[in-house]
């Protein structure tokens, strides 16, 4: 009897061939793009998304070309935090037309295809019962779509912004096997802490993805009247999380209710506030994402002259 | 998955899939030596998984449009989409009568299953020619509109002339 192997195809169908046209769309779409980043936690509610925002308007004021990604398709905040959620969907034949902030970076996010604040995205099926099944798969083909169809052009840099979980970097990975890096967003709770290591021992079994660096959130909270300083999560160790893992620490930062107000509002909070503590460490971390990737390029090129 | 045919020890070839009966698919394989059939049936869970992957039973014969899983659950939910965007509607064969009631994926699995015209008005080459010079973005579209546009008019053949009405009755 003929094995698996001895047979030459499935029938027609070619549903191998299919997923694999579907991977050469997605990297054929990328390969514009120079670098990808990956902006992940284990737990949610760490400020990850904000991260995310603000890290993109960094790099954008440096004058890079910028994208954004939000990978939750669940719970899309970054549309308004970048404030893009009234953009239009404009599609061609080749793709869609992603939302552009008025710094020029370039969102695409599930907010931007639903009608309203309480519109959930419920993937609708004969029967929700078991929809674990198939669930993930879903959310995985639009996170694939959203890359792949996407007309980013040119772009210096991809953020993907992750939903809270350490399977979803897997998953990531499966669809962009040449991510460039991974930052981890953590603040300094104990719980916090256990949560980000799980993540981090994740990041660390994917092969030749690198994690660029761990930012601590919430690191402390300024008195707007008389800046003081005081911690807000004294249980947590973040530099002893990065030392343990062999991962820079890029930054510790604040707690400052400006950038809170000015997501809210999906303003830029750097516009007008880059000279302020949390300002100057988010330009920090971008200009270390900017060294991480040149040196990375350099090794590239040293090793393959 | 493959399929063997054990009595003659040939890889049976896909040969055509039901339509949905609550949510369960069935696909149907042939032995192209002795022409054996049998029929795979697919419960819900299973047919969601393949609508997940976005693929085409029986091969793609033409390339998945841009967003295309994410349009078609927007395109069942048409209430639920963003008011100021411009997603045009993916179209399939099917009425939604026909497509057995909200599933947001009917379209995927009107393609994937190549779905045959249930009823309606016959292209003549011509008005397929003419068809063809219409935008590929918006010849989906602008095939349903005209096809509502015989129906509702007792045309049995779409030809040149109507086209022709149709596009006055849409004010173009």
């Amino acid at each position: 009897m003929k094995t698996y192997k001895d047979l030459p195809s499935d029938g027609g169908s070619d549903i191998v061939g299919q997923v694999t046209q579907q991977a050469i769309r997605l990297q054929k779409r990328l390969a514009s793009v120079r670098h990808t980043v990956a902006i992940m936690s284990g737990k949610g509610g760490v400020g990850k998304s904000l991260m995310t925002a603000n890290l993109a308007s960094a790099l954008g004021l440096r004058g890079h070309n910028v994208g954004v990604v939000d990978a939750d398709i669940n719970g899309p905040s970054i549309a308004k935090m970048m404030g893009v959620r009234s953009a239009r969907i404009n599609y061609d034949s080749d793709g869609v037309e992603p939302a552009v902030n008025p710094l020029g970076v370039k969102v695409m996010s599930m907010d931007l295809f639903l009608k309203n604040d309480e519109t959930p995205v419920l993937w609708e099926a004969q029967t929700q019962k078991d929809a674990f099944t198939w669930r993930g798969a879903m959310e995985v083909t639009a996170l694939r779509e959203f890359l792949s169809d996407t007309e980013w052009g040119v772009l210096d840099y991809l953020f993907i912004d992750l939903p809270p979980g350490s399977d979803r970097l897997a998953n990531l990975v499966d669809l962009l096997p040449t991510l460039g890096g991974i930052i981890v967003v953590t603040i300094p709770s104990g719980v916090s802490q256990l949560v980000v290591k799980k993540s981090l021992t994740m990041a660390r079994k994917l092969p030749n993805i690198p994690v660029i660096g761990i930012i601590e959130n919430m690191s402390a909270y300024i008195c707007a009247s008389c800046g003081e300083t005081e911690d807000l999560f004294p249980n947590g160790d973040t530099e002893e999380t990065a030392h343990q893992f062999n991962i820079p620490l890029l930054a510790k930062i604040p707690f400052d209710p400006r950038i809170s107000i000015a997501a809210d509002d999906g303003a830029n909070f750097l516009e007008h506030n880059f000279e302020t503590p949390v300002g100057k460490t988010i330009i920090e971390v971008g200009k270390k994402i900017e060294t991480f990737f040149d040196n990375k390029t350099a090794n590239m090129q040293r090793s393959d002259p | 998955m493959k399929f063997l045919c054990l009595e003659c020890n040939t890889a049976m070839q896909f040969k055509e899939a039901t339509k949905p009966d609550q949510g369960a698919l069935t696909a149907i394989f042939e032995c192209p030596d002795c022409f054996a059939e049998f029929a795979m049936h697919m419960n819900p869970w299973e047919t969601q998984m393949l609508k997940s992957l976005n693929v085409q039973l029986g091969g793609r014969t033409e390339a998945a449009q841009p967003m295309q899983m994410v349009r078609s659950f927007l395109n069942e939910q048409a209430g639920e989409t963003h008011p100021s965007d411009n997603i045009p509607q993916t179209t399939t064969n099917m009425t939604p009568e026909a497509e057995g009631g909200k599933c947001p994926f009917t379209s995927v699995v009107a393609d994937a299953f190549q779905e045959p015209e249930l009823t309606g008005p016959v292209w003549t080459p011509e008005a397929l020619a003419r068809l063809e010079h219409v935008p590929s973005f918006v010849r989906p579209m602008a095939k349903t509109s005209i096809e509502e546009f015989a129906r509702e008019n007792g045309h049995t053949n779409i030809t040149s002339e109507v086209m022709d009405s149709a596009r006055g009755n849409f004010g173009m």
